[in-house]
């Protein structure tokens, strides 16, 4: 059973879902402003805010400007709901939206539930006994419909890996319960080895379940496809074919594109976000370059997808083994791969049959662009297949997921003593137990015993 | 019909005397409250109905914080111990629990002396048959020999008195404890007060003749040596100790009970209420754990003055000739002779959903209701119910609040709220597994969370006011500098209260610290909401948008704080969102204060 925790800083949308000019960000709690300016610049704004006025701040990320946004500071108690709060105005892209929530739940904040912010003015006195009847048909139907959700969460698949996820965890709980509350003295000592390997597994199968939020991102957001390939294959140029116009520079020199650059195209109905990415040059002095590089190797290990484009007019060389390289070790965590080969208009220096397992096309004359097209919104079957039954779409299931493979991390630590502490290690596996019950809902105790009875022959 | 009316009137009257009524009974007497003790007969006041001994895991914990609320029972044990044991001492501190075998006859006598010295009780031996109400008002209770008793609360502690029906293998008859006449009265004047009652069973093993138990054969138990007090205000115990003994259970013992089972009242269809769980009969060990080559049993001396021993492990209904043969299959007992036989018991309860937080009748105010008659099992349970029954009736009396305990305060707290927003289906126990906050409930700091309610409530005397602010301070200072020796100087001042009890305190929220932190941080989470009181009136099922099932559930326990309602299992955070809302709202219409 959770409860509301005023003690903690809230995150969501304000504005409707989908793209539109602008949105709105609200955060609220005792954290908003700490949390905020952790990622929103100039900081000096937040030193001495005049209440409710506008700053124009911009949206940081991993040191990448995100947005420029227009962000009103209230300082508690002037403000809707009384507590401390910010609201961002941003530029109204779903990507950035969930960029800048996912920014302040990195920094602190948790996923606002629905009627949140609405609960909290109403708590902290803000509103009068009249504008609470009209609140209360409001907060009666968002938590009608928050029920609705859970109904259909429960009756869902992650419910059904959650449930058994907990199912393990009690298992492991009664096994040191039982040993707690035994006094008859007849139970076998506990196999530490296999109690060891239990956790261990179940830990992972946590982790797999919150892996699955960044697919679950992609339900909501979109797949992320990066395109990439040696220096001067055509990698912008194709972007610029997706797309239908010009976003990137292209240039007949090699390491024209410097930074990543991200466009988002509906594909067939599917959001597909593309990454162009610098070409990976091995021996580059420029600093610059360099960095874009980088950039290039984190943008392939975040993607779902990655094109990979190939000059078909040139041999094969250095550079494309660099990049086969690279690819492959994401290929091998399951981010799927599309070869392209490139400049279909020159005659080609590739053999048939490679050119054959990949699509061939020209960004200079447009073919070949549709035929990848479909290709891409055939891949939406696979990776949409692919995430089964169970995804994580919440960022408040996904950070109760990792708490509690964080728990369990703990129960690693203890094992170094001389004993083992078994009413230490009942706590961390109630604490990740309780990390389950924030999105089942359900209590623990009745149904421990029940499974202590059920295994253990248990005298009074 | 004719009554004779008392003439004395009494503040409160406790209804029986066993390990909850003589705490009620104490607990109001010492709150002032002139109380009157019924009992059906005088020479079972406190009687060990089943095992001579007190505490157990969990159970250790309760009689301590009993103890320092200025409740009875531990002193008691102390007196009468004849064997001490700490459970659990391999492991954590937080779950070290002190449990001690008792000399029966000892203890009844010594909780009878104690009763009997108090100016504010008065003593009779009659049969409560009916609650004595005028309209909906209490006034007091009826006896078998149609007295009536007015008072201005009345404590039902009933035990397993109600309705109580016996088994031995195929034979039962009426009997609320072997030997002794049901109450047959007070199960129908409940109901017809509107009470819903239910019905659990339990059991107790046989007892044997030492003399024929061949001890070579079985396993020394020693004592603990040096024996931990129970009490807080004991130094040390007085009694010589003797050992138990350690046997078990073999292969002829399990081939005999499965050849008897249709002999057994549990397993053919006679017994169909629940009895415990965790206490299993040996025929339920047998079934239900075949893969279990052998079970432990302890042979547990009955008093210093008989040779009966009591076999703990051993408890059945099966009929006598089965019985003998199940215990000559064991080791060491080969040779030896049933005294009493084992048996079963059934018998009414009533489902504790029915009172509020002082253990009061929601339906009937000034009726408590405490023990057995709650759905309980155990002595320790049934004492702090009669404890807080006593404490919580005299308060009411006297126009103060009542003292209720939280879950992060004391296991009675767990206990009772458990009982109330739960209910239960089988016999309750306390576990430490039902603690949430189990580190914060330890033997070691009863005292420190329980005994400023006891003192101020004047159970505890005031003589020891200061001996235990010095002990506190003294545990503060130690867990800042674990060097006592700037403290020495004051040590004298904190008897009965030891400086090496306040290192051990110390050392062990020291160790724990982070924890307590934690456990403490969810506490006070909950704590706000302790203080959320949902109005009496509050229609739960007319809350538009609660799922019907929560709704059902609301109704059915009727929380009266937002944290009970939240720990109804199946009330979503969105259905506290919704309580809480509509909370507030009725609250300013009325012109109270929110939060």
């Amino acid at each position: 059973m959770l409860i509301p925790d005023t003690t903690q800083t809230v995150v969501a949308p304000a504005s409707a879902p989908g793209p539109g000019a602008i949105a709105v960000v609200r955060l609220s709690g005792p954290g908003a402003f700490s949390v905020a300016k952790a990622f929103l610049e100039p900081r000096k704004a937040f030193d001495d805010p005049k209440p409710r006025s506008a700053y124009l701040l911009r949206a940081h990320e991993d040191g990448r400007l995100l947005d420029r946004t227009i962000t009103l500071l209230y300082p508690s108690p002037k403000s809707y709901t009384g507590e401390q709060m910010v609201e961002i105005f941003c530029h109204g892209s779903p990507y950035i939206i969930s960029r800048i929530v996912n920014l302040a739940i990195k920094h602190g904040a948790v996923e606002a539930r629905p009627g949140e912010f609405t609960f909290r003015a109403f708590i902290n006195g803000k509103l009068d006994l009249a504008q609470a009847e009209a609140v209360n048909d409001l907060i009666l139907s968002e938590s009608a419909a928050a029920h609705r959700a859970a109904i259909t969460q429960i009756e869902g698949g992650v419910s059904k890996q959650i449930r058994k996820l907990r199912r393990r965890l009690i298992t492991l709980l009664s096994e040191l319960e039982v040993r707690l509350d035994d006094s008859y003295e007849e139970l076998p000592a506990l196999d530490l080895s296999s109690f060891r390997e239990k956790t261990l597994l179940l830990a992972r199968g946590i982790q797999v379940l919150a892996d699955s939020f960044e697919k679950g991102r992609y339900l909501k957001h979109g797949i992320r496809a990066a395109i990439a390939g040696a220096p001067n294959c055509g990698k912008s140029s194709l972007l610029n074919s997706l797309l239908g116009y010009k976003r990137a520079i292209v240039a007949p020199s090699a390491g024209t594109t410097r930074d990543t650059i991200e466009e988002k195209l509906d594909v067939s109905g599917l959001s597909v976000i593309f990454t162009d990415t610098a070409g990976i040059n091995r021996r580059t002095g420029n600093p610059v370059e360099k960095e874009g590089i980088k950039r290039t190797f984190k943008a392939l290990k975040t993607s779902d997808l990655i094109l990979w484009v190939q000059d078909a007019a040139k041999s094969a060389g250095a550079a494309d083994r660099r990049v086969q390289k690279a690819i492959a070790a994401n290929a091998q965590r399951g981010t799927a791969v599309l070869k392209v080969f490139n400049k279909s208009d020159l005659p080609p220096k590739r053999p048939p049959a490679e050119i054959a397992g990949g699509t061939s096309l020209s960004c200079k004359t447009g073919e070949g662009v549709e035929t990848l097209k479909k290709l891409l919104a055939g891949e939406r079957g696979r990776l949409f297949s692919a995430e089964a039954s169970a995804v994580i779409t919440s960022a408040r299931h996904f950070q109760a997921l990792l708490n509690a493979r964080k728990e369990l991390e703990k129960l690693k630590e203890l094992e170094s003593g001389k004993t083992f502490p078994f009413e230490l290690a009942a706590e961390h596996l109630k604490g990740a137990l309780g990390e389950l019950a924030v999105i089942l809902g359900e209590t623990t105790s009745e149904e421990l015993l029940a499974d202590i009875f059920k295994n253990f022959c248990v005298g009074k | 019909m004719t009554f004779f009316s008392h003439p004395g009137d009494f503040d409160v009257i406790v209804v029986g005397g066993g390990h909850a009524g003589a705490e009620a009974a104490l607990a109001a007497s010492g709150l002032g409250m002139k109380t009157l003790l019924m009992t059906q007969d005088l020479d079972t006041i406190a009687q060990m109905s089943c095992n001579p001994s007190i505490g157990g895991i969990g159970k250790g914990q309760i009689v301590r914080e009993i103890d320092a609320l200025g409740g009875q029972m531990a002193k008691n044990t102390d007196c009468s111990a004849l064997s001490v044991h700490m459970l659990n001492a391999s492991r954590g501190p937080a779950v070290h629990s002190p449990r001690a075998q008792c000399d029966k006859k000892l203890y009844q006598f010594a909780m009878k002396r104690r009763l009997e010295a108090e100016n504010n009780i008065s003593l009779i031996q009659d049969e409560a048959v009916r609650i004595w109400t005028e309209g909906s008002r209490l006034k007091g209770v009826v006896t078998l020999r149609n007295t009536r008793y007015r008072s201005n609360c009345v404590i039902l502690t009933t035990g397993t008195f109600l309705k109580g029906v016996i088994h031995i293998g195929l034979l039962s008859f009426k009997g609320g404890r072997y030997n002794h006449p049901p109450s047959d009265g007070l199960s129908p004047s409940l109901e017809e007060l509107g009470f819903k009652l239910g019905r659990l069973k339990t059991g107790t093993p046989m007892r044997l003749n030492g003399r024929t138990i061949d001890f070579s054969r079985c396993a020394e138990q020693k004592p603990d040596d040096p024996p931990a007090p129970f009490s807080h205000f004991t130094a040390s115990l007085e009694n010589k100790l003797l050992p138990c003994w350690i046997t078990h259970t073999g292969a002829g013992t399990a081939a005999i009970i499965r050849a008897n089972l249709d002999k057994s009242p549990l397993y053919c269809g006679r017994i169909k209420s629940a009895g415990p769980r965790y206490c299993p009969s040996i025929e339920d060990k047998i079934v239900k754990f075949p893969h279990h080559p052998t079970h432990h049993l302890f042979l547990e001396p009955e008093g210093f003055e008989t040779g009966e021993y009591y076999v703990n492990g051993l408890s059945t209904s099966l009929p006598e000739e089965v019985q003998t043969a199940v215990v000559r299959s064991v080791a060491g007992l080969e040779k030896a002779e049933l005294v009493r036989a084992a048996y079963a018991i059934e018998y009414d309860y009533c489902l504790p959903q029915q009172l509020d937080y002082s253990l009061q009748a929601k339906i009937v105010p000034g009726l408590f209701m405490a023990g057995q008659i709650n759905g309980t099992t155990g002595y320790e349970e049934a004492a702090a119910q009669g404890l807080m029954a006593g404490i919580n009736a005299a308060l009411k009396i006297k126009g103060l609040q009542p003292l209720i305990l939280r879950r992060d305060e004391a296991y009675i707290g767990v206990m009772i709220d458990d009982l109330i927003s739960k209910g239960i289906d089988e016999p309750y126990r306390i576990f430490t597994s039902r603690a949430e906050y189990r580190l914060l409930l330890r033997r070691d700091n009863a005292d420190l969370r329980l005994m400023d309610y006891g003192l101020k409530l004047g159970l505890v005397s005031e003589k020891f006011k200061r001996p235990f602010k010095i002990y506190k301070d003294t545990v503060e200072k130690l867990k800042l500098i674990p060097q006592p020796s700037s403290l020495i100087p004051r040590f004298g001042e904190m008897a009965p209260w030891t400086v090496e009890k306040a290192e051990l305190s110390a050392k062990t929220e020291t160790d724990y610290a982070a924890y307590i932190a934690r456990n403490n941080k969810e506490a006070e989470k909950l704590k706000k909401f302790e203080h959320v009181i949902i109005p009496p009136g509050l229609d739960f099922a007319a809350l538009k948008g609660l799922l019907l099932e929560s709704r059902q559930k609301l109704t059915k326990v009727r929380p009266t704080t937002l944290a009970q309602a939240s720990r109804i299992p199946g009330v979503t955070p969105a259905d506290m969102q919704l309580l809480w809302v509509h909370v507030e709202r009725m609250g300013k219409r009325r012109g109270g204060v929110a939060i």
